[in-house]
């Protein structure tokens, strides 16, 4: 395909008085895993609707596939595949009817189907349990079945919303590795998620929302080095430490720094360098770290470390 | 009063694009439901099965002894026995669009995953719809085939009688659903049974006529769906007259197309904001 999977310009929703999604530019590229993170309420999921068509575009424009969001969502749906947060299996239906079912949602012929179906259950790891009922899956099969189903129509494009919410390692490292073959194969991925392991691990790319904009956008690793540096430094300060003072003394030296609850985080290309310049009788510290920055600490510290409720 | 989540009302007037419905993409919708009916059926068939038959006994031949010349030339069992046909197909719709559709679209989310592959909400409605006016019509035949096994249908016409029930199906359906999508809160489901179904149940002709009551009750009946239902599957079940079973059809007919609309355009505004 030529172009971008995706392109929004200036999109926008909002719910009532609401503004979920704040006039956002954003692109992504065929053929990659694209990552979107974001605190709750951020707007993550409400662009993700848009894209599959369970939300309407509410104002500028976004182009799935080529194909234009507002008129052509029939067209759209048929050539991508969905995972939505919640799982919404069909919990009367066997494992194995539940993808037939889907492929007739689709207008597949039923016999043509089959073959595939088998393939789904392969990848997803589940073939032992095709005639089980869907109720009787542990949380970790449903995810997996719930990403075999998305498949069923060939996607070009799948939209994972936080695919691995809820599951515990094992699981999610199964559906971590199903998603690095699909991208193998080529496929678009587009997914939203609150792990910045899982985004790290599977994103080539990735923006942070925040109150319905973009905060950022770029390549993991060039994001670590654009927003916090190499490496990190974790202070625990002492009772007595006067934490003012102290950045006042080293603050220049860091490429920023985060402070909460006692807690001083700096970010440098040498964390090591940065602590030997501590003056430790002055400034007494219980504890000291020196790690590489993550992930993580770009995202708190572009969306900060108050807690958000609800989406 | 707390709204059900997404609750968005009748939503926006929407043109032919959004409201005439795929037929392949509605029959994908109809063959799921018929899928887990066909699981399900023995448990679910009984009850409506038993329902009908305890009328039938109690006021066909219980109340009906009472009852020595009949009404309208017609022993009182026989006069009974059709309109428990159709009133089995409304009780069967009523179910289905209302707790059914409730539960999948609120409670299983099942709507969410239909909606974000290529099935559009006028496809999902007309599929739900479809389906409950089958399933409708399976009831309404157990029903046929008891009352002419006890020798209650004197006319060969009956057998013309399946096709009716359908469109009568299809009305009580899309009443059902119309209900269904614009009611905030399941709560209030005991209100479209207590006031709507079950007044409906007993007063559109199927247990005494109208032609000796002030005219006022058979225009309030003309207003129901069961009342021409009830007169088709009696017209058939007893000897047929063209000209008002051509009514009752139109009837039931133009209700289910002026209705279908809307419960489109809520069930759009509520799951595709």
């Amino acid at each position: 395909m030529n172009g971008p999977a995706v392109l929004a310009r200036r999109l926008a929703k909002s719910y009532g008085d609401r503004v979920a999604v704040d006039g956002i530019d954003f692109e992504v590229p065929a053929g990659i895993c694209f990552g979107f993170l974001g605190p709750n309420g951020a707007g993550k999921t409400t662009t993700m609707k848009m894209i599959y068509g369970l939300a309407r575009v509410g104002g500028g424009e976004l182009r799935v596939l080529g194909m234009d969001a507002r008129r052509e969502r029939r067209e759209i749906k048929s050539r991508i595949g969905v995972v939505s947060q919640e799982t919404n299996l069909d919990g009367d239906l066997t494992v194995r009817e539940n993808l037939m079912q889907q492929a007739s949602y689709y207008g597949i012929d039923p016999h043509a189907v089959r073959p595939r179906v088998s393939e789904l259950l392969d990848f997803a790891l589940i073939a032992d349990r095709s005639d089980d009922r869907v109720q009787a899956l542990s949380g970790g099969m449903k995810r997996r079945l719930m990403v075999a189903r998305s498949l069923v129509n060939e996607p070009e494009l799948i939209v994972l919303d936080e695919p691995t919410t809820g599951l515990d390692p094992q699981a999610r490292l199964a559906v971590w590795r199903s998603l690095e073959r699909l991208k193998r194969r080529g496929v678009t991925l587009l997914l939203t998620t609150h792990y910045m392991e899982e985004a790290s691990r599977l994103c080539d790319r990735l923006l942070i929302m925040d109150e319905g904009r973009i905060v950022t956008e770029g390549a993991p690793p060039a994001l670590i080095r654009r927003h916090v540096g190499r490496e990190a430094l974790e202070l625990e300060l002492g009772g007595d430490c006067d934490a003012s003072a102290l950045l006042e003394t080293i603050a220049a030296r860091a490429d920023g720094h985060e402070l909460h609850d006692g807690a001083l985080t700096l970010f440098a290309d040498d964390a090591e360098e940065l602590l030997g310049a501590i003056d430790h009788d002055r400034f007494p510290t219980d504890s000291a770290i020196v790690r590489r920055a993550t992930l993580e600490d770009v995202f708190l510290r572009l969306t900060g470390r108050s807690l958000r409720e609800g989406e | 009063m707390s709204y059900e989540p997404g609750y968005a009302g009748l939503g926006e007037r929407l043109g032919p694009r959004d409201l005439i419905p795929s037929a392949g993409h509605a029959a994908a919708v109809w063959l799921r439901n018929a899928k887990v009916f066909s699981k399900l059926w023995k448990g679910a068939l009984l009850p409506t099965f038993l329902d009908p038959f305890f009328y039938l006994l109690a006021l066909g031949f219980g109340l009906g002894t009472y009852i020595a010349h009949g009404i309208n030339g017609i022993p009182y069992k026989e006069f009974v026995a059709p309109g428990l046909i159709a009133s089995a197909a409304m009780w069967s719709s009523a179910f289905e669009t209302t707790y059914n559709v409730y539960f999948r679209m609120n409670e299983l989310r099942l709507y969410d995953n239909v909606l974000s592959t290529p099935v559009e909400p006028q496809d999902l409605v007309a599929g739900d719809i479809a389906w409950s006016s089958s399933r409708a019509t399976v009831y309404g035949v157990v029903v046929l085939i008891v009352v002419a096994a006890v020798g209650l249908v004197s006319s060969p016409w009956a057998i013309l009688i399946p096709p009716f029930v359908l469109l009568g199906g299809m009305c009580f359906s899309v009443i059902g659903y119309t209900f269904t999508s614009l009611v905030p809160k399941i709560d209030l489901y005991s209100y479209f049974f207590t006031l709507g179904i079950t007044p409906m149940f007993l007063f559109s002709g199927i247990f005494f006529p109208f032609n000796q009551l002030p005219g006022w009750v058979e225009v309030v009946a003309w207003l129901t769906p069961l009342y021409h239902l009830v007169e088709i599957t009696r017209g058939l079940a007893t000897g047929p007259d063209a000209v008002s079973i051509l009514i009752h059809t139109a009837w039931l007919a133009v209700v289910t197309a002026i209705l279908f609309p809307i419960p489109v355009r809520a069930l759009r505004a509520r799951l595709v904001p």
